[in-house]
């Protein structure tokens, strides 16, 4: 202990460690109010440390070279000791990311977090969003199985539906007219270095951000549910009545975690095949096309907007549309009301838009 | 399209822009999955009425079609071009004369033809016994299995006793293959590398396979009791793997109290606090 007490004491002296535990643990305080859907954002940080640690171990076995990449793969999930474990986690958590990530962003949502001071956290959230299903597809050619094969050539092939450089763009992407070992090299670097390295530098934006502007109050179990901010200088928003972040929340933080945990180790160790299609251990063959060919299941809303339009680019136009849209929220909804039932017609788009996704990912599973 | 701020570089800026390509390109769509263009065979004798097209609606449903070995697979020809299609200068062969046709499959089922001229059967071809397309039929190829071996095929030509005889000695060993065969393909399909065992099952059903042809009933049963010692080692290393996968189960029921564990004590450890 006395060891303990010294070496702090060392660190205190050179770094004063102290003054910053005090102000960012005990000091920091956050509404009373505050919910457990504000934990979401300390899980997300969780998995994607976890998805770097696995990542990094599954990087020692795996070969990015199309003819050894399946052999590779077969190899981590048979031979190397606890292979299965560490790739099970790898692509249970990588699903589990895009989930939670949902539930995140569809608290901020309701709650009116993204509104006026908070553009460019709910921006830099967007953007992370959009990368994490960017290295979801990236990390889908990996394995070089007939699913990441033929799925990445259809997904490539849509990009191909832009008018004049449709075409140039689809040789971009994969580094030749068809998905080949070019097209492995490229998502392999972005996968592990480009995308994750672009995610992280986001991640500590969006921290910044939030430190700098401070914690958002939830619009619950007050009587005043406006968004009080003036545009005419820079305020902190703090919560001098609050509750420390640490031991308070940093508690609430860790239980939310262990609950995620169990939830994904449950689907670890009894159902890892949830998000393993049949030909997901078939290595790939380009002469033979699988009879059906599923995205995963946060793009099948995606998949099957594009089969209701006439036309690809169409589809493809529309769905831009509603991506920028989302982006944008925060500056076209500039409302002063946050609490999501005093805003019926919010309500009404949030809730409509949600369930509207959620149908088309079920036709698309069953189309 | 975004239009994320970002001081380009040359390379970093292509892969950054293959980043927000790829957030484009997230839609699979299964239009342009390509499928094989039909052959040239098939376009014209789809068309065709009775006789001539009636073989193309059979094959659809064989076990060659499930294969992808098409008509020029057998007959020869060009499929590619439909004006010489059927030209010898291209080497269509067209349909054998009843004696040719062990020696025509045989060109790719070398070993059955081996064992179909070593049997019975075999010995009779050209005195009215039967060839290859009696039993597996001609076009609607099935699969080979014991299902073959029935009273209504077998009694066109002699009386089922001995058939049934021989199919009870194997009936047995052919039910193990099958569910080896299914256990193989499940654990497979859940990333099992099963190369080796696919690989010792497709051996041992070749050498099942080449008693279908043997009327020597000793001979089946003595063979199939030797299969079955075979198969069930397999089956016991199937077994070792079902186990290791009860085993990780078990693994994770504690792993998962033990998460589900530490979440109710740090609930209540942060009830103390509130």
């Amino acid at each position: 202990m006395t060891l303990l007490k010294r070496m702090y004491d060392w660190i205190d002296v050179r770094l004063g460690a102290r003054e910053l535990v005090d102000k960012e643990l005990f000091g920091y305080l956050l509404p009373r109010n505050i919910n457990v859907w504000y934990s979401m954002g300390s899980i997300l940080l969780f998995i994607f440390a976890f998805q770097v640690v696995t990542g990094i171990l599954l990087l020692i076995f795996y070969v990015p070279d199309s003819e050894k990449a399946f052999g590779s793969v077969t190899h981590i999930m048979n031979n190397v000791p606890f292979g299965w474990l560490i790739r099970m986690c790898h692509v249970v958590g990588s699903n589990m990311m895009v989930l939670v990530l949902l539930f995140h962003m569809i608290s901020v949502l309701f709650m009116g977090s993204y509104k006026r001071p908070r553009e460019l956290n709910w921006l830099t959230g967007f953007i992370i969003f959009n990368l994490v299903m960017g290295i979801s597809l990236t990390g889908y050619l990996l394995p070089w199985s007939q699913l990441s094969f033929w799925a990445t050539t259809v997904a490539t092939n849509s990009v191909g539906t832009i008018p004049v450089i449709g075409q140039y763009l689809v040789e971009f992407l994969r580094g030749g007219k068809l998905v080949g070992p070019a097209t492995l090299g490229r998502f392999y670097a972005l996968h592990v270095a480009v995308i994750p390295l672009t995610i992280a530098a986001l991640v500590g934006l969006h921290l910044f951000l939030l430190e700098r502007i401070g914690v958002s109050t939830p619009p619950f179990g007050l009587k005043d549910t406006k968004n009080n901010w003036q545009s005419d200088k820079f305020r902190y928003e703090g919560h001098p009545d609050g509750i420390p972040f640490f031991p308070n929340y940093a508690l609430q933080d860790m239980t939310s975690i262990a609950v995620y945990l169990a939830f994904f180790l449950a689907i670890v160790f009894f159902d890892p095949y949830l998000f393993f299609p049949k030909d997901a251990f078939i290595a790939a063959n380009p002469y033979q096309t699988p009879a059906h060919i599923k995205p995963e299941w946060y793009f099948l809303a995606n998949y099957q907007t594009l089969k209701i339009f006439p036309s690809e680019f169409l589809g493809l136009a529309v769905q831009g549309v509603a991506m920028t849209f989302l982006a944008l929220l925060p500056f076209i909804d500039r409302g002063n009301e946050r609490h999501p039932l005093k805003r019926p017609l919010f309500m009404a788009c949030s809730v409509g838009g949600i369930l509207l996704w959620i149908g088309l990912m079920i036709w698309g599973h069953y189309s | 399209m975004k239009t994320d701020r970002y001081t380009p570089t040359s390379r970093g800026w292509g892969l950054y822009c293959l980043v927000l390509l790829l957030l484009l390109a997230i839609c699979p769509a299964p239009s342009q999955a390509a499928e094989p263009a039909e052959i040239v065979c098939i376009q014209c004798h789809s068309a065709l009425p009775d006789k001539l097209g009636e073989p193309v609606k059979l094959w659809k449903g064989s076990i060659h079609a499930e294969n992808g070995i098409a008509c020029n697979g057998c007959h020869g020809g060009d499929p590619k071009d439909a004006a010489n299609a059927m030209s010898p200068q291209r080497g269509f062969l067209g349909a054998p004369k009843e004696k040719d046709i062990p020696a025509f499959c045989g060109r790719c089922h070398v070993g059955v033809l081996k064992d179909y001229l070593a049997s019975a059967h075999g010995m009779a071809l050209g005195k009215g016994g039967p060839t290859c397309v009696t039993c597996h039929s001609n076009h609607l190829v099935v699969k080979a299995s014991l299902d073959l071996i029935n009273e209504k095929s077998c009694t066109r030509c002699h009386s089922f006793e001995r058939a049934q005889t021989i199919k009870s000695a194997m009936q047995q060993t052919e039910n193990l293959i099958i569910a080896t065969d299914t256990k193989i393909g499940s654990f497979k399909s859940q990333g099992v590398d099963t190369d080796r065992l696919e690989k010792g099952l497709f051996a041992l059903r070749n050498r099942f396979h080449s008693l279908f042809h043997e009327v020597n009933v000793a001979k089946v049963r003595d063979e199939s009791t030797q299969i079955m010692g075979e198969l069930k080692k397999l089956d016991g290393e199937l077994q070792g793997i079902e186990e290791a996968r009860g085993k990780r189960k078990i693994a994770g029921a504690v792993a998962v109290a033990a998460a589900l564990l530490a979440a109710m004590l740090l609930y209540l450890l942060k009830k103390t606090y509130d």
